[in-house]
């Protein structure tokens, strides 16, 4: 493990504000019982990060924060989701609203069938009714935060299905901060990734962390030490254990997190 | 060796003698047809061709108002239908995940793209032609967009479901209402494969002569007047060659070549667009 | 206007874009599903004259006499059913080789270009097989191959009477052969596909054991892909069915039925294409049109049978994975 990492997270003072209460949440897929009574709070400009073996509701989890699951008819969540107070689960919270402010970035890049500089803008254009100048500086201010643009800034006009796959990565982040959204999830950003780029994207993460709340679900526990301030350790849709990242990672309080951590299990 | 390794490899020699020589029976039908059609149509494929009305029996003369006929009506018939065909395959990718009507209309669909062309035009015959009193061009356009319809209705539902729903949730993770989602991301990424099933739905009506009998009818002169029958390839094809004039019959060899020629390039190009495609995946 | 107005305000707009942009598609689906409706009670209305008159008879009478306005429909139902089984018995076996070929023998190079030069068939104009039946095929077939089918099985009992009167050329068996021909390359390249599906792993484990191509192919990859092949041939089926112009060029249009396979017959699809435009009286065209609705619904009775076979396929994939 990489202690240094751990300890520049929590050398960081400052209080943090709580951006996201997550109260008493279950959530279905059909009948199945895929989160139990989930309860945490989510702390402002932080990064949270969600580990645990395979299929243990993690990205589930993720997945209710922006009310994703509701593209497919059969599943269901229960409980509140708090973001800023409001309720986000509640059925008159628009959802286009909620996406815009809590962005996400999957598994696999999604470069949609357009040119970089329209992938970057599709979103911007969606809310925001910029002239040509204004919406030329949002990209590039976006790829900047991405660190993708000195790479990409004379083909802005080629396809984003040419780019290598670590660089469509950093495409869909910059085109999820390009709308400026509040909360950033990152499901898995990296598990698609080569080594070399995956330390470009958690560097990444790391200095988004200034503006945005940061939650990232992730198979790799030496990436959750690297990049979280939090860590919440899932097992079969519970939360087990949650605090803050050096904590779990040196003094779990839970046995099944400790094994999980050292290896044992998992 | 042993017995019954050896009657083994007769029985797998045989077979696959057999299967070579389906192989080229299949090819052998290909290279027979169309070698007659350059042998019978080549030397009709002259400019007059292009230029000159249908003649009169015995006359020489060309099929530029048949050509022209089958144009318009194959244009006007795709016009009709694909967007018709396009909305619809859509409904059945994206929302069709619950109510009765996705699942029944699937199947219909299915009904009418194996439906046989004839009982088509008599299906246009008797809620048109019939109720107007006579055959007319837009009659024929009918009959020909409800045979595009169902292959594009199809191939709609077929290459939009290919689109990962990664991409949908990638755009509706950015605040995307959905129509936005469905015309500017799943309906561009399914462009090429959309295309294709219009070039095929294209091929097939451009070749097709049983519904336009009924409906379109023929026309021995020039016509753009749609509420009028309408000359057009197929039909006259079918009248000429039937017929006893030797110069009709070299027009229809002609009209035949035409015709082959166009659909068969038109399906060559629709798979060269589709692999381009995936190749490009 | 605040902000937040702002985005209400668009975001509201976007729910009603949203709405609408689903019920126009549900409209247009809903107008595919009433498009069947209407064929079906359109034919149905069209066809009540001759349901009245002849009721079930219409199915069973040999005669068809529009001058005496007697209708029935046995000699083209016959005719089609006849021609589309010579077809299958033809273009199965051969479709099956073609896709025994394109996905165990084929060089990888040639998979591609064969397998299109075979879907080319299908995309050969009907008209055309019509034509070049009628002229080049018929008396080919009738100088050639005729008199040697007559030879070899005249004497043979129980199948001689098929093959015998004049060498025409035209007639029920031409017809046949020309539908075989066209139906070709739909039953291969479902069959192909469907061959293509067999997971490699399941073909290796038998060449493991010491199988030959042949009876990997016949008993691993054919039982696997069972429902998919017959699906295939029922579509194959159903295109034969519905053939109009090929038949309509070679079949001879006789109202008659004859033992023999030389002879000329008829099929529903070619009496419409033939007769329709010349029927005059209410009676005539009516029956014309009951015929077309007979046909409709043999095709459709077909394509039950292929979907119940393919999700019967479906369902043995879902077991094994």
């Amino acid at each position: 493990m990489n202690n240094n990492s751990v300890l520049k997270s929590v050398n960081d003072d400052s209080v943090a504000e709580i951006k996201m209460k997550v109260e008493n949440l279950d959530f279905f897929y059909s009948k199945y019982h895929a989160l139990k009574s989930i309860n945490m709070d989510i702390q402002e400009k932080r990064v949270t990060a969600f580990i645990g073996p395979s299929g243990c509701g993690k990205s589930t989890l993720l997945r209710t924060f922006n009310r994703m699951y509701q593209l497919y008819p059969s599943q269901e969540a229960r409980g509140q989701i708090r973001i800023d107070n409001v309720n986000v689960l509640d059925r008159k919270q628009d959802l286009n609203i909620l996406r815009a402010k809590v962005g996400m970035v999957f598994q696999k890049p999604t470069p949609f069938p357009m040119s970089i500089f329209d992938n970057v803008a599709f979103g911007v254009r969606l809310y925001e009714s910029l002239n040509r100048t204004e919406l030329e500086e949002r990209v590039e201010w976006a790829l900047q935060k991405a660190a993708l643009w000195d790479e990409v800034k004379d083909k802005l006009h080629h396809s984003g299905t040419s780019l290598s796959g670590g660089q469509q990565q950093r495409l869909c982040i910059a085109r999820t901060i390009a709308v400026k959204p509040e909360i950033v999830l990152l499901d898995e950003p990296t598990s698609a990734l080569d080594p070399l780029s995956t330390a470009r994207i958690e560097d990444l993460i790391f200095t988004l962390r200034e503006e945005y709340t940061i939650i990232v679900v992730t198979h790799n526990m030496q990436q959750a030490a690297r990049v979280s301030d939090y860590t919440a350790y899932m097992y079969l849709g519970e939360l087990i254990e949650f605090g803050d990242t050096r904590t779990i990672f040196t003094t779990p309080k839970n046995k099944a997190t400790e094994d999980y951590i050292t290896g044992k299990f998992g | 060796m042993n017995p019954i390794y050896i009657r083994r490899r007769i029985v797998n020699a045989t077979c696959l003698t057999f299967s070579i020589l389906a192989m080229a029976f299949g090819l052998f039908w290909l290279f027979w047809i169309l070698l007659t059609l350059f042998e019978h149509g080549l030397h009709g494929l002259t400019a007059s061709l292009f230029t000159e009305m249908t003649p009169a029996p015995g006359n020489e003369g060309g099929l530029l108002n048949a050509i022209i006929g089958s144009l318009v009506m194959v244009i006007l018939a795709t016009l009709i239908g694909t967007p018709i065909g396009i909305l619809a395959g859509t409904y059945l990718a994206e929302f069709g995940q619950r109510g009765w009507l996705a699942p029944v209309t699937r199947f219909i669909n299915d009904i009418l793209l194996s439906a046989p062309s004839i009982v088509i035009g008599l299906f246009i015959y008797t809620i048109y032609v019939a109720k107007v009193g006579h055959f007319s061009g837009w009659a024929g356009v009918l009959a020909l967009s409800m045979i595009v319809i169902p292959v594009v209705v199809r191939t709609t539902e077929d290459m939009l479901r290919l689109v990962p729903n990664s991409l949908r949730e990638a755009a509706a993770a950015l605040g995307a209402p959905q129509w936005k989602i469905i015309t500017l991301i799943t309906w561009r990424a399914s462009k090429a494969g959309i295309l294709t099933g219009v070039l095929l739905a294209i091929a097939r009506i451009s070749g097709e002569t049983a519904p336009l009998l009924f409906t379109a009818l023929n026309n021995q002169f020039w016509s753009m007047n749609m509420n009028q029958p309408m000359a057009n390839l197929p039909v006259v094809i079918f009248q000429f060659a039937m017929s006893p004039y030797e110069s009709w019959q070299g027009l229809a060899w002609a009209g035949a070549l035409l015709i082959t020629l166009s659909v068969l390039t038109l399906n060559i190009a629709a798979r060269f667009f589709l692999r381009k495609h995936e190749y490009h995946k | 206007m605040s902000q937040e107005d702002h985005l209400a305000d668009r975001t509201s707009k976007q729910w009603r874009y949203d709405v609408l942009f689903r019920q126009v598609t549900r409209f247009f689906a809903f107008f595919v599903f009433s498009l069947l409706a209407a064929l079906i009670i359109s034919l149905l209305i069209g066809s009540m004259p001759a349901i009245k008159t002849f009721g079930v008879d219409f199915i069973f009478s040999a005669e068809w006499n529009p001058v005496t306005e007697k209708f029935g429909a046995w000699v083209p139902i016959v005719g089609t059913l006849v021609t589309s089984l010579i077809a299958l018995a033809i273009g199965v076996p051969v479709s099956f080789g073609i896709a025994l070929f394109l996905t165990e023998l084929s060089p990888p190079w040639l998979r591609r270009p064969l397998g299109t030069a075979i879907e080319l068939l299908a995309g050969i104009p009907s008209i055309i097989y019509g034509m070049w039946g009628l002229f080049v095929f018929a008396p080919f077939f009738a100088e050639y191959i005729q008199p040697w089918l007559q030879n070899s099985f005249e004497d043979v009992p129980g199948i001689g009477f098929l093959f015998e009167g004049p060498f025409m050329g035209i007639g029920m068996l031409t017809a046949g052969i020309i539908l075989a021909i066209m139906v070709i390359p739909y039953i291969a390249s479902v069959m192909r596909d469907v061959f293509d599906i067999v997971p490699p792993m399941l073909k290796e484990s038998a060449y493991a054991l010491g199988a030959t191509t042949w009876e990997v192919v016949w008993h691993v990859v054919l039982p696997y892909t069972k429902a998919g092949v017959i699906g295939g041939v029922m579509l194959g089926l159903g295109r034969a069915l519905g053939e109009t112009m090929a038949v309509t060029f070679v079949i001879g249009n006789a109202h008659q039925l004859h033992s023999s396979l030389f002879m000329p017959g008829n099929s529903i699809a070619s009496a419409l294409a033939n007769e329709f435009t010349e029927a005059d009286g209410e009676l005539y065209t009516s029956a014309l049109i009951e015929l077309g609705l007979i046909l409709f619904f043999i095709t459709f009775v077909v394509l039950v049978c292929s979907k119940l076979l393919l999700a019967q396929l479906q369902k043995h994939e879902g077991k094994i994975t």
